[in-house]
């Protein structure tokens, strides 16, 4: 009883001043509970209820059967050589290609967003299309330029720099190549729509106050494009360390990351809990990294 | 001086352009070798490798069960999408960022991690290696695409056409229908294709939640080439990236792939 007249109360309040009366705007909160219902009921069966699953199994010793609480899942993160390896490669990987995007992607962004060029759009087109096709065929791509019998060497014995095929598969930096490929546009894209936003009168007034281009592109436009250089950065950094097929297919099992470790133990071994631990894990530093970035954004728009 | 920079800008941007269109482009004359390596410069022309592909019944299945997958998880995706879109656009509510965000998170979070926390609850709902357990799944992964897309279409939506049609007499569901749905129409269409496009393409959690008499054909064509790495898979993969052409065209023609990549 109370309560329905607390929420009674409450909707009153939230009436905006002129709105009609009353029923209508229970009328509407019911709307607003059907336009809601269907997503809220998706995301707590198909999100938070899996992650919720998947956090209380990462602390059980086994699953299934009689299982205790331990913190040995996550331990071995950090204790055992194998699974710190591959936790660093991981990062390692992430932060390089992260790295590799933004420097490779900046000056493209730069054309995508200032440019009056009449093929700004051809290149528009030729940076957001790789994203449609299917990572399968891209990788595919990729065997074909880099295998024994690809481009690459083709190229490299015919001109005599090499006598024998190079190997060049299965090496962690084909899987930067790879990774760096597969997630260039999105780099481009995050940053190009920051650049675009730039008034280009800014731009004028620090050269007509003596600035040259590199000290105006230094001390003006980087300060202003930043906050698209970190959006784009928190991107490729979570979609990285999730990546599987990529690292498995150029890595051909010599490239062990995260992903393929969770893999091998949710799908081979049968280890759900440490499965999850180390999902877990990624979960935990991607929150870090939204957060961070969360944090940066605010504090940048404060000054 | 200026012409200089300028030239030395467009040159790299056609670099970039090559390394991202290189290991694309290759697949497309390697379907056409005579040789049985996937091998660059191709050696012979050929087309038994598209034979072979429309041969084997196993590519044919999994055709099947990702256009099945790809067409069931768009339109659920563009029912609670649309639907989700019109609460965050139109109203304010408690709550209305948190589920914003969200809807958003499969576009942020690793997607190996989805695929575990989904093994972990449809495991036990016994729903693995299960036809619809995928299409839930795809679901989840679809639905932001819906929500950003329709999101900004609808934001753009003059509401004064609305006002408009209400004062001249029509009422709420005809102004829906005969108003609001054709101005979102555009974003409708592109979401749903966008949706379908990438539950079509999706790998990494399909991975885990796929069996026997329920594959893909990404994870199809993955593991055809656990046995043999011949051209077979890169005249597949010719004929798919035929599609996203005419994908990529269609979306084009309706909004313009721009919005879609708005952030």
């Amino acid at each position: 009883m109370s309560t329905a007249a607390n929420g009674s109360i409450e909707m009153t309040e939230h009436v905006l001043p002129g709105a009609p009366r009353k029923r209508g705007a229970s009328k509407k909160i019911w709307k607003l509970i059907g336009l809601v219902a269907p997503g809220v009921i998706l995301l707590t069966v198909g999100l938070l209820w899996p992650f919720a699953t998947m956090l209380h199994l990462s602390f059980l010793d086994q699953f299934p059967g009689d299982a205790s609480y331990t913190l040995r899942n996550y331990t071995q993160f950090a204790t055992d050589a194998y699974f710190l390896g591959i936790a660093l490669r991981t990062f390692a990987l992430a932060i390089i290609v992260t790295v590799l995007t933004a420097v490779i992607g900046y000056p493209v962004a730069w054309f995508l967003a200032r440019s009056e060029s009449r093929w700004k759009h051809l290149v528009f087109l030729a940076v957001v299309s790789p994203l449609l096709v299917s990572i399968v065929v891209r990788t595919i791509g990729w065997t074909i330029l880099l295998g024994n019998e690809g481009l690459l060497n083709a190229f490299l014995v015919a001109t005599g720099i090499v006598d024998q095929p190079l190997r060049l598969m299965q090496s962690f930096w084909t899987v930067v190549a790879g990774m760096t490929h597969v997630l260039l546009p999105f780099m481009i894209l995050s940053i190009a729509s920051v650049l675009g936003k730039i008034d280009k009168s800014v731009l004028e007034a620090a050269a007509v106050l003596g600035a040259t281009p590199v000290r105006n592109f230094i001390r003006v436009v980087l300060p202003l494009s930043i906050q698209g250089v970190a959006s784009g950065s928190v991107i490729v950094f979570c979609l990285c360390i999730g990546a599987y097929i990529t690292p498995i297919w150029l890595g051909r099992g010599h490239v062990t990351v995260m992903s393929i470790a969770i893999y091998e133990q949710m799908v081979v071994m049968v280890d759900w809990p440490l499965g999850s631990a180390a999902s877990m894990i990624l979960t935990l530093v991607t929150l870090a990294v939204l957060l961070i970035y969360g944090l940066a954004i605010r504090r940048h728009a404060k000054r | 001086m200026k012409s200089g920079n300028q030239r030395l800008l467009n040159i790299y941007i056609g670099i970039v352009l090559v390394f991202l269109a290189l290991p694309i482009a290759v697949v497309i004359p390697a379907a056409f070798s005579a040789d049985a390596s996937l091998s660059f410069p191709p050696k012979g022309f050929s087309l038994k490798w598209f034979a072979n592909a429309w041969n084997t019944q196993g590519f044919w299945d999994a055709l099947q069960v990702s256009l099945s997958v790809a067409i069931l998880a768009s339109l659920i995706s563009l029912v609670i999408g649309t639907l989700g879109s019109f609460a965050i656009v139109r109203h304010r509510f408690p709550g209305r960022t948190l589920l914003e965000l969200l809807f958003m998170t499969p576009l942020v979070f690793p997607a190996i991690v989805f695929a575990v926390a989904l093994v972990t609850v449809l495991g036990s709902m016994g729903l693995l290696r299960n036809f619809w357990g995928l299409v839930f799944a795809h679901v989840i992964i679809t639905v932001p695409y819906i929500v950003r897309t329709v999101g900004a279409t609808l934001a753009e939506i003059d509401r004064s056409f609305e006002e408009a049609a209400s004062t001249l007499g029509a009422n709420r569901s005809k102004t829906f229908f005969r108003v609001t749905l054709p101005l979102l129409r555009p974003g409708l269409v592109a979401g749903a294709v966008f949706s379908a496009i990438m539950s079509f393409d999706e790998f990494t959690v399909s991975l885990f939640l796929v069996g026997p008499g329920v594959m893909t054909l990404p994870l199809e064509i993955y593991y055809y080439t656990e046995f043999q790495m011949d051209p077979t898979v890169a005249a597949i993969s010719t004929m798919l990236i035929g599609f996203t052409a005419v994908s990529v065209v269609l979306i084009e023609r309706f909004v313009g792939l721009r919005k879609q990549f708005r952030h």
